[in-house]
């Protein structure tokens, strides 16, 4: 190596040091100290902390609580991360690249595009409390239009009973959501060849099947980027639930950020929240994971 | 195979017209060329016979039958983009059977029928050995030559061209030239091709339509729009170097027309005495350079002037020679077809210009005056 490139590495890292520094003590140093805190017992260091919020069986603290099955919620935080990300992250994605793909022919697109942006845009807890009114019996949309098509069943305040709570929240979040997939989607179906979709269109594809042919596999990219945030962000939650439910009624739609919550400014158990939260740092770390190594692999 | 016809057609975008009254005859199994320059409507003409666009006004018929707001899909015409639009994610095997695949079961064909096909187009266009590897792997011509594949599987009724050759490296714009022709002749499929290279016009087509600002100026043989131009602007857009035009006046005096042009008084050569002539004033004459002749020493009949650039082009040379000494900038192109004799610049020659190759212009029209 020739001293004119080792100079420049010195250089380089003396430019990284700082931001190192900040990142170290804000986000490397917080996580490992909640690492050692999850350790903390009052008798040493131990796996305790682990032990019981795992085991524990009061429904609104619960991780997993599937007992006596099938039933309604609660089936403890973690099967409700679970639920939420099997329902949300499919519809969000492929409601996003739809619409996407049927937006790039609709005069004023950009308005409506910027509307379903909102969603993404309001404080999430703004987000929770219009999911409240929207399920509410009286002025919520949702419970009014299953009374008109005769749903009567669904025809009360969603948020308030056990079977509904946890379904209210999600496909609010689905709304919430459906405009981050919406605009990447789209922004990628834009930088896309235009003759990439006339030349399927001469060649006899009909619209459906220049979607799926065409572009479902050119946008893959895209759509990978979609799935990553959105796996976090249902990991993440936490506004919504604490702004809609409280994880009520009766932990019908709790989830394990809320947990966390619970653990940390209700009962002061510090270790238990800490343990909560490598929990869910470590199921975060699994899209991230996959995340980083497409990112990688393109670079 | 089939025939296309437009009958005014016309196409505008906004308070642009793009396509302004366009009528067209293509016959069956021709290889008709739209030349033109940029943003003279040529692209839009192709995309409305495909079916991207549709005309404000005007009928489009394919073989007789009216087309003019069918999807492309039902019109039977397979199409080559500049950019080629091979599908980045699928092999070139994929690419290829992509349109019949779409049809596979309206047309009745098993996998095997459609692996028989591909291979075939593949050995005519000499690319079977890239059929596994996908389009990011290929060079410019290897694509070229799947997106011709492609829009030959289907057996289309029509080919539609736009600008297939223009991201091509010179030499490789040469070969498949030939190639292409070669093509289109050994399938006989009518072919509409758009190109703003008027030697790839001239070199492929069997009739050319010459447009500008959206209209049609000349239809005709490659021949005849060289050698006889109905427009100035057909006369100046082909060719290399193009026609040269002289604005020039017509007098009369004495009963005599006299041709004032600037550089040079003459009378009206016999050759292009015409009665439709002496009424117009204000003419342009169209002379192509290489019908023009150089002569080193005065000789009657000729035209002075001072040779200011030679352009040695190894088969021929260029020389821009100014007749006109009280404006640097009327300058005569001619071309020599050897070099016979070195020229010089700065050196005086006479101009013999061939009258009956010379071609009239009104100058408030631009038509050509017979």
């Amino acid at each position: 190596m020739s001293t004119e490139i080792k100079i420049k590495k010195r250089y380089l890292a003396m430019f990284l040091i700082p931001g190192f520094i900040l990142v170290a003590i804000f986000v490397i140093g917080p996580i490992i100290g909640t690492f050692i805190i999850s350790f903390e017992t009052p008798n040493g260091f131990g796996l305790s902390n682990y032990y019981d919020v795992i085991t524990e069986t009061s429904p609104t603290k619960a991780l997993v609580l599937l007992n006596d099955m099938p039933r309604p919620p609660p089936w403890g935080a973690l099967i409700h991360n679970l639920v939420w990300t099997a329902i949300h992250l499919p519809a969000t994605t492929f409601l996003g690249l739809l619409l996407a793909y049927l937006l790039r022919r609709v005069y004023g697109r950009s308005i409506v595009k910027s509307i379903m942006f909102i969603g993404m845009v309001i404080p999430m807890v703004v987000g929770g409390l219009i999911i409240r009114f929207m399920f509410d019996k009286y002025i919520g949309i949702v419970p009014n239009l299953c009374g008109l098509i005769g749903l009567t069943g669904l025809d009360k305040t969603w948020t308030s009973y056990p079977d509904t709570a946890l379904i209210a929240l999600i496909i609010g979040s689905i709304w919430l959501w459906t405009g981050f997939s919406l605009t990447i989607h789209a922004a990628a179906i834009d930088s896309l060849p235009k003759t990439y979709i006339e030349a399927a269109k001469i060649d006899g594809a009909s619209d459906w099947q220049i979607f799926w042919k065409i572009i479902v596999p050119s946008v893959r990219a895209a759509t990978l980027t979609v799935i990553v945030m959105t796996m976090l962000w249902d990991l993440k939650i936490f506004d919504i639930v604490y702004a809609a439910t409280k994880g009520g009624p009766g932990g019908a739609s709790t989830v394990l950020a809320f947990v966390m919550w619970l653990y940390f400014a209700l009962d002061l158990a510090y270790g238990k929240a800490a343990a909560v939260a490598v929990i869910l740092t470590l199921l975060t770390l699994i899209p991230a994971a996959i995340y980083i190594r497409q990112v990688m692999k393109r670079g | 195979m089939a025939s296309v016809r437009l009958e005014s057609v016309v196409k505008k975008f906004g308070k642009v017209i793009a396509v302004n009254n366009v009528s067209l005859e293509v016959k069956d199994g021709e290889f008709f060329i739209l030349l033109g320059p940029s943003g003279c409507g040529k692209t839009t003409t192709l995309r409305l016979i495909a079916g991207l666009e549709y005309p404000d006004s005007g009928r489009i018929y394919i073989d007789d039958k009216d087309v003019t707001f069918l999807e492309p899909k039902d019109r039977d015409v397979a199409m080559v983009f500049q950019n080629y639009a091979l599908y980045p994610h699928m092999t070139v095997f994929q690419n290829i059977a992509f349109p019949l695949l779409l049809k596979r079961k309206k047309l009745g064909l098993t996998k095997e029928d459609i692996k028989k096909r591909v291979l075939e187009v593949a050995r005519l266009l000499r690319i079977e050995e890239l059929l596994h590897r996908k389009p990011g792997q290929l060079s410019g011509g290897q694509q070229q030559r799947v997106a011709l594949a492609r829009a030959l599987i289907r057996r289309p009724k029509v080919w539609l061209m736009d600008e297939p050759l223009s991201n091509l490296d010179a030499l490789l714009r040469l070969a498949m030239r030939a190639e292409l022709k070669r093509l289109q002749k050994e399938l006989g499929i009518t072919t509409i091709y758009v190109t703003h290279d008027q030697a790839e016009a001239l070199s492929m087509a069997d009739r050319i339509a010459v447009m500008n600002k959206g209209k049609v100026i000349q239809v005709g043989t490659p021949d005849e729009v060289y050698l006889k131009p109905k427009h100035v602007f057909v006369g100046t857009f082909i060719g290399a170097p193009p026609m040269n035009v002289i604005e020039c006046r017509i007098e009369e005096q004495d009963g005599k027309y006299l041709l004032q042009c600037p550089g040079f008084t003459r009378e009206i050569p016999q050759e292009i005495m015409a009665s439709k002539l002496v009424k117009t004033k204000e003419i342009i004459l169209g002379i192509r350079p290489e019908f023009i002749e150089v002569i080193e020493s005065p000789a009657p009949d000729t035209i002075k002037g001072k040779i200011l650039v030679v352009e040695p082009l190894g088969s021929e040379t260029i020389l821009n020679i100014n007749i006109n000494p009280e404006n640097e900038e009327t300058i005569i192109k001619v071309k020599l077809p050897k070099i016979t004799k070195k020229f010089r610049p700065g050196e005086t020659v006479f101009l013999k210009i061939d009258w009956s190759k010379v071609s009239i212009f009104d100058k408030t029209t631009g038509f050509l005056l017979e």
